[in-house]
């Protein structure tokens, strides 16, 4: 009976491993958010999840590739955050950024474990400030509900959503599949565009425009995950359109031009457990693109001294191919120490590019292919990136873990080299926990800042040094019982070779330094029996220079104070209401930038959430951003001067039914 | 209409449930009933030569009670080992001394409650066993909580206990919670 308790309790303690349950004990600062507990509250999509998260801001730019913000990292560095479906890496390969996974809906994902800073160095993947693990509901425990269900959505902007989740099981053998469709046709009111800073020169200042930015989503998914013994396949592809935004020439576009950004991946895996040893291999390939079709300036444009009488048009088309093997070897055969050794291997590279434009030379609209003349992006781009990492989970005491280990890499362009960590885990009992970190990490350059051409806005350089991150954390965990919390902790980054450009020296530079530090609070708990309160709030501060001078600056485009709260009151087991509220200071421009500052927000958000538990089916109505807020997200210098507009107030149907 | 809301407020309160996590749920369906077979008394314990199970519930827990009685079935399929179990809920209300059961499940609920279980099951001398590891400092005997891994928490008042005697290896492997809540 005894060995039959022991073995319960081990495989108690790997899905607690697994689903993060533990989280608290695990050597890195990282929230865990349910997808049960955000459904509740009219979270439609991993985006609106993520604005949840203790110190995450949303940046965006002009055809609106949004990326999240991590503690005030660089909001035009896209690849400063990694974000992994169900462990598979799936950033593009051109900017280092997943906005076209920002809409995955809430209904597709299980759960969502954001882990903030260089923390989590999983398999060879950096993360740099901060790492996000969507768990999709192909993670199936024995003995757990099923998660099957039909989801149906309708919202603002004539959004409309159909999708599904189905897993089918046998002794060996465990298929899941997800599936969904989204389109809407959003546009907001913008401008003026950025002619009206002379993005195109001052002779065309006069052709600035105002009005509807097209910001419309067209979209499907459909992913695969088998497992048969002991290999496993997961699969998606997602094809994501939208519309063109606010021009990525920063020319308010034509309502149907559009950019795509397809994303296709498949990874076989083998686990094997032998002894003490556990073998993990994974082979994989990515594939994706950025595919824009768009009227990129307006009529009786001028460029040199022809004149585009219909405007200028331009096909834009680069697709690149990711190739990657990693194995790592866990062995845990000597008392306390668990000791993984791996390697990565990554092979990067442009497959196909095409570049169209209006003729150049007669100012004629008819696309002319340019793509061996006048190419805007480098078709023979690719790299190679070497990783290798050796890390001990060392159980001190009892009630001391420590981690420690060292990542080494070299790519085909510049080396990241050594970078090392050490983390400690102190446990004094299970209502106090003490953590302290120390880590380096870096970025590679995303390939639009290694390859772009003959663009007058973006200008590639293969000499980019990757950008580099040494990180000091200290946290302390105050469990107050199963289920509520208070986890406190306090950030130190030193960031060198921050990769920035500018509308008048447009080719990428490792021109910037910043040093950031703040503090994180983040409770959950409740008030009363029946209900569900999360708050988190951030403060962040710090200094950047450039150029080595030793003249620091506030950092720009950095809100100082983010606060988030939620709370879910349950006013049966069928019927909840909740509120979600969230708070974003002002953000200061760059001291270039003479505009007032970024202005401060706040939005609330309501749902009503009523279960049918006899026949199963959820329906849930949210309005988001009640009192009709004016969002806006931060935009360069000399591009849209009123900044990005959001949404104002929507409002959103779901109706659910499980099986 | 302030005194309305008051009293719908304060109606709520009566009506609706306390929040439990779906693993440690499961975790302790699937190792309280185990522990109780390692008790060198369980004999002296059966009703009818069958072991009962009672789940302890505040009313509004009840489907989270059913959820529990569900999970020990498909477990254990109507045996602890060579037992045959019954499970019953009973509701704090409901709950009196002279229930006749071998060990006590007992879900959240107010500290009188939870006191009020914990006297029941030292009276009959019967193990009693805690969702919350808070409640062992109410008199509960034993908890399970997922922290860095799976751990088992006794009430160190198990010492002055003779109608219960857990085997030594059991007593091995779990941590000690003092009156004040404080782990030994």
């Amino acid at each position: 009976m005894i060995s039959s308790i022991s073995t319960d309790m081990k495989q108690f303690d790997a899905i607690a491993t697994q689903t993060k349950q533990n989280e608290h004990y695990q050597p890195y600062i990282v929230s865990v958010f349910e997808s049960k507990e955000l459904e509740k509250l009219g979270v439609s999509n991993l985006k609106e999840a993520l604005m949840l998260v203790p110190g995450v801001d949303m940046a965006t730019d002009n055809f609106n590739n949004q990326t999240p913000i991590f503690r005030g990292s660089n909001p035009f560095a896209y690849g400063q955050s990694k974000l992994l479906i169900d462990g598979v890496l799936v950033n593009n390969l051109f900017f280092d950024a997943y906005s076209e996974y920002l809409s995955m809906p809430i209904e597709m994902i299980k759960r969502i474990e954001v882990i903030r800073g260089p923390g989590s160095k999983v398999d060879g993947i950096n993360a740099y400030a901060g790492s996000i693990n969507v768990v999709t509901y192909a993670e199936d425990f024995e003995g757990f509900e099923s998660n099957d269900k039909f989801v149906f959505k309708y919202g603002s902007y004539d959004y409309r959503m159909g999708g599904f989740v189905k897993n089918f099981k046998t002794k060996n053998f465990k298929t899941h599949i997800d599936f969904y469709y989204q389109k809407d046709n959003k546009k907001i009111s913008s401008g003026p565009d950025g002619f009206s800073q002379g993005s195109l020169g001052a002779a065309n200042v006069g052709l600035f425009q105002s009005g509807e930015a097209p910001l419309w989503l067209d979209e499907y998914s459909l992913g695969l995950n088998v497992k048969y013994k002991d290999f496993t396949l997961k699969a998606r592809i997602l094809e994501h359109k939208q519309g063109s935004a606010y021009g990525i020439n920063l020319a308010l576009p034509q309502e149907s031009d559009r950019v795509k950004l397809p994303s296709y991946y498949a990874e076989l895996g083998y686990a094997k457990k032998i002894n003490d040893f556990k073998l993990d291999i994974k082979a994989g390939v990515k594939y994706d693109a950025f595919d824009s079709k768009a009227k990129l300036a307006p009529d009786n444009t001028v460029l040199g001294s022809v004149t585009f009488s219909n405007g200028v048009y331009g096909e834009h088309y680069a697709k690149q191919r990711v190739l990657y093997q990693s194995t790592y070897l866990k062995y845990a055969g000597l008392q306390k120490h668990h000791i993984t050794f791996g390697y990565r291997v990554t092979q990067e590279k442009t497959i196909a590019m095409i570049s169209k434009l209006s003729n150049l030379a007669t100012g004629n609209a008819a696309l002319v292919d340019y793509t061996q003349t006048l190419p805007f992006f480098d078709k023979n781009a690719h790299r190679n990136v070497y990783a290798l990492s050796l890390q001990d989970a060392y159980d001190v005491t009892e009630k001391l873990s420590l981690l420690y280990g060292v990542n080494y890499e070299e790519t085909s362009y510049k080396n990241a080299g050594l970078e090392p960590r050490v983390s400690f885990v102190y446990r004094q009992d299970y209502k106090n926990i003490f953590k302290a970190i120390y880590s380096m990490s870096h970025r590679n350059p995303s390939w639009q800042e290694m390859f772009t051409q003959n663009n007058r806005a973006r200008v590639g350089s293969t000499d980019l040094e990757p950008e580099k991150v040494t990180s000091y954390e200290v946290a302390y965990i105050r469990n107050f019982s199963n289920d509520a919390y208070l986890q406190s902790n306090i950030f130190y980054l030193v960031n060198k070779n921050q990769i920035y450009n500018s509308a008048t020296d447009p080719v990428y530079r490792n021109t910037a330094k910043t040093d950031i530090y703040g503090f994180e609070l983040e409770y959950k708990g409740h008030i009363f029996p029946n209900d569900e309160l999360y708050a988190n709030y951030t403060y962040v501060d710090g200094s950047y220079s450039i150029d080595g001078s030793s003249t620091g600056n506030n950092i720009p485009n950095v809100s100082h104070h983010l606060a988030k709260a939620y709370y879910i009151y349950n006013l049966s087991c069928s019927l909840s209401l909740s509120t979600t509220l969230k708070y974003v200071s002002s953000k200061e421009r760059m001291p270039t930038d003479l505009r007032p500052k970024v202005k401060p927000y706040t939005t609330m958000d309501t749902a009503v959430n009523y279960k049918n538990i006899r026949y199963n089916y959820t329906v849930n109505v949210s309005v988001k951003n009640i009192f009709d807020t004016d969002v806006r997200y931060p935009s360069p210098q000399n591009t849209y001067v009123d900044d990005y507009a959001q949404a104002r107030r929507t409002f959103l149907v779901t109706l659910k039914k499980s099986f | 209409m302030i005194r309305a809301l008051l009293f719908c407020f304060f109606l709520t309160q009566l009506l609706f449930g306390y929040s439990y996590d779906d693993l440690v749920l499961k975790a302790q369906s699937s190792i309280f009933p185990k522990i109780m077979l390692l008790d060198k008394e369980i004999k002296n314990k059966l009703v009818n030569n069958k072991i009962i199970y009672t789940i302890v519930y505040d009313e509004d827990d009840y489907q989270t009670a059913l959820h529990v009685e569900e999970d020990i079935n498909t477990a254990f399929k109507g045996h602890f080992d060579k037992y045959p179990y019954e499970i019953t809920l009973v509701n704090f209300s409901h709950l009196s001394p002279t229930i006749k059961t071998s060990a006590l499940y007992v879900l959240k609920s107010s500290k009188e409650n939870i006191k009020k279980a914990a006297n029941i099951a030292r009276q009959k001398g019967i193990v009693s066993f805690s969702y919350d590891v808070n409640n062992l400092q109410y008199g509960l005997l034993f908890s399970l909580h997922i922290e860095k891994s799976t751990l088992l928490y006794l009430n160190k008042e198990y010492i002055s206990m003779k109608k219960i005697d857990f085997v030594d290896l059991l007593l091995q492997m779990v941590k000690f919670v003092e009156k004040n809540g404080a782990v030994v």
